[in-house]
């Protein structure tokens, strides 16, 4: 958690020859990471990450850089974090100082705790004051409470298809919003649905395979735990989709922890929460908010920054924390 | 005969002067009860949401009774039924929903925004 250690997982990453940009050291690394916020930077294809303390101090070389935001939980108040608003004035203070100014955000969802008017004006609000450019949302599941995402959608879903999804262009990279967090079925995981899954086919056909793709959605599109429903049920048939693409970066929120795998030509990455931490996988009876002490806190949460650079295989994902 | 006719009436005797004691006592606790806060109705059932849990996971309830739902977690839940019969609105930290259950038969539900958790009401 000092920069010492993000010094060296920098270093792991920059080491490995791998086409997948990571080992497995690199991984655990990573994963003892958790909290800090991150920059992506897409290289060659495959995300590396860095820290926000290391990125702020250096320029990246890349066609493109932008800045995951995740899990902003606008009104949420209990004791694993009473100010929420303050701790996400301090992620949007961390991206105003990088060095390499970020052409735009993306936020993967539950931008509010409760999908209030007031939650979602405010967040929207404060973003609206970081450098440059556009704002790409996905909702949370928390986005679309009680009125089946009529808030989240009057707001932030203009230009989206059916419950909020879409894709753009930015330089050269093909980048993809889904919304797995409708429709929910008991028992069940995430969900993408025929609908969005026909259109995400449909949407990426006419790509050259060299396109580089980045998807972004709140809950993982890889299962990082059933039982806490980590996962998407019906993700596999939009990775087969992907198939065909030399690379592709998922990038989600939900599990408020930074975790990284690769699986042959995907990097998926989850970013930290800006409201509160949760517990690793099976840590805890349940995934609720994890208390930590005051001083802690902000080491546990975190934002992504990514880098792309044309001509590599990987986007670089740059995590770092709030402390 | 005599003697046994004795007995029965000081039995009963007995038996009033102890139901009068615990009926001045119910007395009493009814008016410190409705003096704060109006008791339950005797066929109503509780269920505890705690750590992304419902508790208890079954309950079996009569026809006719309340159920209501408590969120003690720190984070929003929701009741819905699978069927449609009920379906509350986000639970904050200690809201209540409560349902009545007028009809026999098996519940299953879950909170729509964690649908992972389920469990179920059987009313007989």
């Amino acid at each position: 958690m000092n920069p010492t250690d993000r010094d060296e997982i920098v270093r792991e990453h920059d080491h490995n020859h791998n086409r997948d940009g990571v080992d497995r050291r690199g991984f655990l690394k990573c994963m003892a990471w958790a909290g800090a916020g991150a920059l992506c930077v897409m290289q060659g294809g495959v995300l590396t990450s860095y820290s926000l303390g290391e990125t702020a101090k250096k320029k990246m070389n890349g066609e493109l850089s932008f800045v995951q935001l995740s899990d902003s939980h606008m009104g949420f108040n209990k004791p694993a974090n009473p100010d929420v608003t303050a701790t996400l004035q301090v992620a949007l203070d961390r991206i105003k100082a990088l060095q390499t100014q970020p052409e735009f955000l993306i936020h993967t969802g539950d931008v509010t705790h409760l999908a209030k008017p007031e939650q979602f004006d405010t967040v929207a609000q404060m973003l609206k004051g970081t450098p440059g450019q556009d704002i790409f949302y996905v909702p949370g599941e928390h986005d679309m409470i009680d009125d089946n995402g009529k808030g989240y959608l009057d707001r932030f879903g203009k230009n989206t298809q059916g419950a909020g999804w879409y894709s753009f262009e930015k330089k050269g990279v093909h980048f993809i919003g889904l919304v797995n967090v409708m429709d929910l079925k008991a028992g069940g995981l995430g969900t993408l649905g025929p609908e969005q899954l026909e259109w995400m086919e449909k949407d990426v056909k006419h790509l050259s395979h060299s396109t580089p793709i980045v998807v972004f959605a709140h809950i993982p599109l890889w299962t990082v735990y059933e039982d806490w429903g980590w996962g998407t049920q019906d993700s596999g048939q939009a990775l087969s989709y992907l198939k065909k693409f030399g690379s592709v970066t998922v990038l989600n929120g939900h599990i408020h922890q930074t975790m990284q795998k690769v699986e042959g030509n995907v990097t998926f990455h989850t970013a930290c929460s800006t409201a509160f931490p949760q517990p690793q996988p099976g840590a805890a009876p349940g995934p609720g908010p994890m208390k930590v002490p005051a001083e802690q806190l902000r080491t546990l949460l975190g934002i992504t920054d990514v880098n792309y650079v044309r001509g590599k295989h990987s986007l670089a994902v740059i995590d770092s924390n709030l402390a | 005969m005599e003697r046994q006719l004795k007995r029965k009436s000081l039995a009963s005797i007995m038996g009033i002067v102890v139901l009068v004691g615990a009926g001045g006592f119910i007395a009493v606790r009814h008016a410190r009860a409705d003096g704060a806060k109006s008791a339950e109705p005797a066929a109503a059932s509780q269920v505890k949401i705690d750590n992304f849990t419902f508790t208890a996971q079954s309950i079996t309830v009569r026809v006719g009774t309340e159920v209501t739902w408590v969120n003690r977690d720190d984070i929003p839940h929701t009741v819905v039924s699978q069927d449609g019969a009920f379906k509350s609105k986000a639970l904050d930290t200690d809201d209540k929903f409560s349902f009545k259950f007028s009809q026999p038969g098996t519940y299953h539900y879950f909170c729509s925004i964690h649908p992972k958790m389920t469990a179920e009401v059987v009313v007989k």
